[in-house]
């Protein structure tokens, strides 16, 4: 028996650790845990609430937006505000393009080269990469011309003695198996990649003044001054060089990242029956479609055992089925007190120890629904959606399991979903979704502009005495909620439930692990040096911890090192 | 030529909030050179690329995590940044700077000339406050990057 610590495992900013053991070839046990604490939400205590998005939209560098938009709508529902539509249609589009852009950058620039290995790239023939791109898709970029640069500037790189961007990657590892082609053209499209996600971020940057740090938000609305004849304000220049931008971005989604993620898919069938781990899943509704957020074009519910037939729908932030159902337990944390708290109730009050197995281990309390643990993130999206009968849902997961039938020739069913490239696959699929979705919201915003309403904002009142709110979105990582206790206007406790929370969670009181500790039991491990499929099973929920425990070490090695003791 | 100013760092997090702050103030001082843009960044990383492409001279003012007194002042260079890819502790968010490069130096649209001018943290607890050292440090941070600039002729008047 070995036991491998991998730490940090992730490569966006905050710490990970992963700690497994590995017993005849695969993984018998494991840990996830974090390692520094932060406790930034204490920041916010005793200030004005309708500045607090100012300041949550810097608990994550990679998710500015996502913290700025529930932190209003947490705000919003304490006040029962409603916001104009055109709030709702901007707020809505920025979602959708910083989710396209997060979507794309995670499976080129995060997680591809845990499938993809680069070295192969030097004996494969462009012409042959180009065919089979070509029988994929329509995308225009995939000429013999365009594979064959590619490969030369991937062997310029090998010749300079340093593998570049791909130096950390485990190259020539036994568990890599795609054709050298089907690597070339990957790395054909992790460059143009880079091109495709800025669109989206271009678009993020003319609805909220700029990126990464949103300027447009407001409790009430959005500050987007809108006037059809002004140069100044949100016009018919500005609308269509938004659609100009989407249209690329939609186009590079379905003609290139869901073709790549079927056909690396279709290459690894085994990573259908790894990394299930837990499969209740949670999902909010999200891409509220009118001025009291009543109705959404994206579902949300709560899936028990991976039965679709189980399915409860989360109808919106004022269900109590919602509001009642989260709690955070510190059992296996290193806070103060074991119980599970709601978080209007939530304690942040640190008390660390040494990293125990069996006792506490982490900074990540344990969130839990009804008191289960609960994966979040795109293939919940992915799962409620389609177990609620949501076209687009439906559609696309289709699409997307009939091309990867065809490319492994077995038949791939939606119970296949519950895996690791399933997850991979949720985001494929949930992107495609977003993609539609941007070219909906966009002709709603602009019809709703064209035929006069120009409205943007309704200011908040706070009354006396205490009040409490919650904002939920359906982010790129999966159900991220904001919880606000406010007091004669001032906040007086604030609590953010943030994706990775729910996938790195610890054990809980019962000691029923989170689901990053679950999805990793029984992974093959070729090589316990080299613990790829790790890397795979861990990337695939796009792990960010740095808002999830609030945490950054001046100190550490911001590489992933790995340990076999 | 166009160049960016980009202040790195999280703003809630003590003394890691240097970089954005040296920002704000030459925000203050006014008068910005045409062609240059001046920007908080927060903490970018895997998106830093996007700030990047197209730029002839980025100077980045970061956090670094050297053994020196806080507030000393510390420069790298572009060749340096590169350098001290895994292992070399050269800022909190070094990867994230030196990934940036590394990928579009491969990609293309990499800014030819780049430095960082780096200001070492007392602490980075949660709060929203520079150390006395740190706060110090700042308008002679600010002259640093101005002095950069000078340098490649781009005079901040």
């Amino acid at each position: 028996m070995s036991r491998i610590v991998i730490d940090p495992i992730t490569r966006i900013e905050g710490h990970l650790r992963i700690d497994v053991e590995v017993d005849g070839g695969s993984v018998q046990k494991a840990w996830a845990s974090s390692t520094m604490f932060r406790g930034i939400e204490r920041i916010l205590v005793g200030r004005d609430p309708r500045e607090a998005w100012l300041f949550t939209q810097r608990f994550c560098g990679v998710c500015t937006t996502v913290h700025a938009l529930a932190s209003v709508r947490a705000v919003e529902d304490a006040l029962s505000l409603e916001i104009p539509m055109n709030a709702q249609y901007i707020r809505n589009l920025i979602l959708i393009a910083h989710a396209l852009h997060d979507h794309i950058v995670h499976f080129y620039h995060l997680s591809a080269l845990d499938w993809v290995d680069v070295t192969q790239v030097l004996s494969a023939d462009p012409v042959k990469a180009s065919q089979i791109a070509e029988s994929l898709s329509d995308w225009p970029n995939n000429s013999a011309k365009e594979m064959a640069a590619v490969k030369n500037r991937v062997k310029g790189l090998v010749d300079s003695g340093q593998l570049g961007p791909f130096a950390h990657g485990y190259w020539g590892h036994p568990a890599m198996k795609l054709p050298p082609e089907v690597n070339l053209i990957a790395v054909a499209h992790y460059l143009q990649a880079l091109e495709y996600q800025r669109y989206a971020n271009q678009v993020v940057a003319i609805l909220g003044g700029k990126t990464p740090h949103i300027q447009n938000v407001a409790v009430g609305g959005v500050a987007n001054a809108i006037n059809l004849a002004s140069e100044a304000t949100l016009n018919v220049d500005r609308l269509y060089q938004m659609k100009s931008l989407l249209d690329k971005v939609i186009s590079f989604v379905q003609n290139v990242y869901v073709p790549d993620v079927c056909t690396v898919a279709g290459f690894y069938p085994d990573w259908f029956s790894y990394g299930s781990g837990v499969t209740n899943y949670l999902s909010v509704p999200d891409l509220p479609l009118d001025t009291k957020s009543t109705t959404y074009d994206l579902p949300g519910g709560f899936i028990r055992g991976g039965d679709l037939a189980t399915y409860k729908p989360i109808t919106g932030q004022k269900d109590e089925y919602w509001r009642k159902a989260v709690t955070e337990d510190s059992a296996h944390a290193w806070y103060n007190g074991s119980g599970a708290l709601h978080p209007w109730k939530g304690e942040t009050e640190p008390n660390p120890s040494e990293w125990d197995a069996d006792g506490k281990y982490s900074w990540v309390k344990a969130p839990r629904f009804e008191g289960q643990v609960a994966q979040v993130g795109p293939l919940a999206n992915v799962l409620v959606g389609y177990a609620a009968g949501n076209p687009l849902m439906k559609k696309w997961t289709d699409a997307a399991l009939a091309k990867i039938s065809s490319i492994a020739k077995v038949s791939a069913t939606p119970a296949m979903l519950h895996s690791t490239l399933g997850r991979h696959g949720a985001r494929a699929v949930r992107t495609a979704v977003l993609s539609e979705l941007a070219t909906k919201h966009w002709q709603l915003l602009t019809d709703n502009i064209v035929k006069g309403d120009s409205a943007i904002f309704n200011p908040p009142t706070f009354p006396k005495g205490e009040i409490e709110g919650v904002g939920f979105h359906e982010a790129p990582r999966g159900t991220l909620s904001h919880w606000v206790v406010i007091d004669d206007g001032k906040i007086k406790n604030y609590q953010a439930v943030v994706p990775t929370t729910w996938n790195a969670s610890p054990r809980d009181s019962d000691g029923s692990p989170g689901p990053y500790e679950a999805s990793l039991l029984h992974n093959p491990i070729a090589d316990a040096k080299h613990p790829l499929e790790v890397l795979r099973t861990v990337h695939s929920f796009d792990p960010c911890m740095a808002c999830a425990v609030h945490m950054f070490d001046p100190t550490g090695n911001n590489v992933a090192r790995v340990k076999v003791l | 030529m166009t160049c960016a100013v980009y202040g790195i760092g999280n703003i809630l997090l003590g003394d890691d909030g240097v970089g954005p702050a040296v920002v704000r103030f030459l925000e203050s001082r006014g008068a910005l050179p045409p062609d240059v843009i001046l920007e908080d960044l927060g903490t970018p990383s895997l998106d830093l690329p996007t700030y990047l492409t197209g730029h002839d001279l980025v100077v980045f003012i970061d956090a670094v995590a050297c053994d020196d007194a806080p507030g000393t002042l510390r420069n790298f260079s572009r060749a340096e940044l590169i350098a001290a890819s895994p292992g070399i502790r050269i800022s909190p968010h070094e990867p994230s700077v030196s990934d940036a490069l590394i990928v579009l130096d491969f990609a293309g649209g990499a800014p030819r000339d780049v430095v960082m001018v780096g200001v070492v943290p007392q602490t980075l607890d949660g709060g929203m406050n520079l150390s006395p050292d740190v706060a110090r440090a700042v308008p002679f941070a600010a002259d640093a990057v101005i002095a950069e600039l000078a340098k490649r002729g781009v005079i901040w008047q």
